[in-house]
């Protein structure tokens, strides 16, 4: 082969040469409006705080933002989050759990095609369809069997919450029961034990790392949920434990602050930097765990 | 009691009668017959895809879990067909115990590895006793693994598959089925694990399926030579291997087929 042979080589390199900075370009842009959230977010929240004294804002039960005398009290946003990823994981991380093992280890190819392509669907759903569902399909029958329940409550959004959770349970567990070998079903199934037993006393276990992953994930995605819960439980801030009552999760009050009734500069315009910051702040933490229980499952089960 | 016995001896314990498997297009056995005289020590050996596995998991019916498999012929245990329809394919298991090529055990303490198999049939005695007694069988009580409670993937490779004889061997079963418990272990691990099924010879009907021709002349009794899928030969391991009458059983043990 001559030299001449090898020179188509230069025009080949001027695309490779392109083809790095920018792809990086494209990086820099996502990773540039990511720093730019956080920046204002920070800048804003602590500008708020240097009129809301962060004990206060923290600590008080009360949030009245328009009121005459406003407080800041994150505290009623906050345990309602709490109460709606709480609640829809009661809900949803059961039946979704259910269903990962069912498809993983009973269905017939079938099935599984079939349900998986559901499941995928579930996911597919736009939230405002699933508070529309809850307004009309699962608040009504709530109230016909507790006459008591205000229009907007609790138990209606964890509930639907609970249901738009369930793919990422599903797919998320469903990953972590994969990731065990599957040569351990055999061995135990060889040892005489049924594949129920199998399934229970060791696949499963040795999937619990990546399924509390996977419950932390789905719970984070419940905290960022915002349209369900808005138009489920509500926009009332109180401090209440009961299900039966409306709530104002942290969402639901940047949802409402987002509307745009706040004038630049004011104490509740700051308020909503502050709510959102507090926001990305929870579900940051519950993702970063789920990350690192599922580091720590594999782990576990690496051989 | 109608299985054939091929020989003076004892009825089989455990016996394939014309048995075939495939797997979807792909045929695995064809009309293998082969009695298991209890108390032997009997090797399977061939090439590699031969079907050493496959005849292996038939006779404790690991080969339905895989989807699109057909089995035809019969595989009698104590002279019952395994698949007549009131045989439970867990009791099965539990009376022709296996250990796998590769390791299996599960993630969690060496004594609940043990205690799995016992647990899974309601044992009702001493399972701390049952542990000591199986884990001094395969010389791992006063190892390593004397600590029940240390995590079984913390031993070395060659103790792990020590520990899985032992977990299977818990079962108290009749038959032990090993599927090339060596291969993927290096050579004083498997010079410890021959020792060990020479001890078991005693106690335990073996079906090893190797791939070491020099391991089934030491071990076994009677050797099997399996080529795709079909059974070559058979008979007792010393004649097979000074005198094989067939001559694809010559070109094996000769190493022209790998």
């Amino acid at each position: 082969m001559t030299v001449a042979g090898l020179s188509g080589a230069g025009s080949r390199a001027l695309g490779d040469r392109l083809a790095g900075p920018a792809l990086l370009a494209c990086t820099v842009v996502a990773v540039g409006t990511l720093v730019a959230v956080v920046g204002v977010l920070g800048v804003e929240t602590g500008r708020f705080l240097t009129q809301v004294s962060p004990v206060r804002f923290v600590t008080e039960v009360d949030w009245l933002p328009v009121a005459e005398e406003p407080r800041f009290g994150v505290l009623p946003l906050l345990a309602a989050t709490a109460q709606i990823a709480v609640g829809a994981a009661v809900f949803g991380v059961p039946f979704g759990l259910m269903t990962a093992i069912y498809l993983e280890h009973y269905a017939g190819a079938r099935a599984e095609r079939v349900l998986t392509a559901a499941t995928a669907l579930l996911a597919g759903v736009p939230t405002v369809v699933y508070g529309y569902f809850a307004l009309n399909f699962v608040t009504p029958a709530i109230r016909g069997r507790w006459p008591g329940t205000e229009a907007f409550n609790a138990l209606s959004a964890c509930l639907t919450v609970g249901l738009m959770i369930l793919p990422t349970v599903v797919v998320l567990s469903r990953s972590a029961l994969k990731s065990v070998p599957p040569a351990l079903m055999e061995a135990g199934l060889a040892l005489g034990a049924g594949r129920g037993r199998v399934v229970a006393r060791v696949l499963v276990p040795a999937a619990s790392g990546g399924i509390v992953a996977a419950v932390f994930l789905a719970m984070a995605r419940a905290v960022g949920e915002t349209m369900i819960v808005t138009l489920a439980a509500g926009n009332q801030a109180q401090l209440t434990w009961s299900p039966l009552e409306g709530l104002r999760t942290l969402t639901a009050f940047i949802a409402q602050s987002s509307l745009g009734d706040a004038p630049t500069g004011t104490l509740q315009y700051g308020a909503f930097f502050a709510v959102s910051a507090v926001l990305l702040v929870v579900c940051w933490g519950l993702q970063a765990s789920g990350r690192f229980l599922a580091s720590r499952g594999r782990g576990a089960t690496a051989r | 009691m109608n299985a054939p016995s091929t020989r003076t001896e004892a009825p089989p314990v455990l016996a394939a009668e014309d048995l075939s498997v495939r797997f979807g297009p792909k045929t695995a056995l064809t009309g293998v017959t082969l009695p298991v005289a209890r108390g032997r020590v009997v090797s399977i050996i061939g090439p590699s895809a031969s079907g050493k596995t496959t005849l292996l998991r038939a006779f404790n019916r690991l080969n339905e879990l895989t989807p699109g498999v057909v089995t035809t012929g019969t595989v009698r245990f104590n002279g019952v067909d395994i698949h007549d329809e009131g045989v439970d394919p867990v009791e099965v298991r539990r009376r022709v115990g296996m250990v796998f090529q590769q390791a299996t055990l599960f993630p969690k303490s060496v004594f609940d590895n043990v205690a799995f198999g016992p647990r899974a049939s309601g044992y009702a005695g001493d399972l701390q006793e049952l542990a000591e007694e199986v884990l001094t069988a395969v010389d791992l009580w006063s190892g390593a693994a004397g600590d029940l409670d240390a995590p079984a993937l913390t031993l070395s490779a060659g103790q792990q598959q020590r520990l899985c004889i032992a977990r299977t061997l818990a079962l108290k079963p009749e038959v032990l089925l090993l599927d090339e418990p060596t291969s993927a272990l290096d050579p004083a691990a498997t010079a410890r694990i021959e020792s060990l099924i020479h001890a078991l010879k005693r106690d335990y009907t073996v079906v090893l399926a190797t791939h070491g021709r020099r391991q089934a002349a030491r071990l076994s009794d009677m050797t099997a030579y399996l080529a795709g899928g079909e059974l070559v030969e058979y008979g007792p391991t010393e004649s097979l291997f000074t005198n094989p009458r067939d001559p694809r059983t010559e070109s094996y043990l000769t190493g022209r087929i790998p």
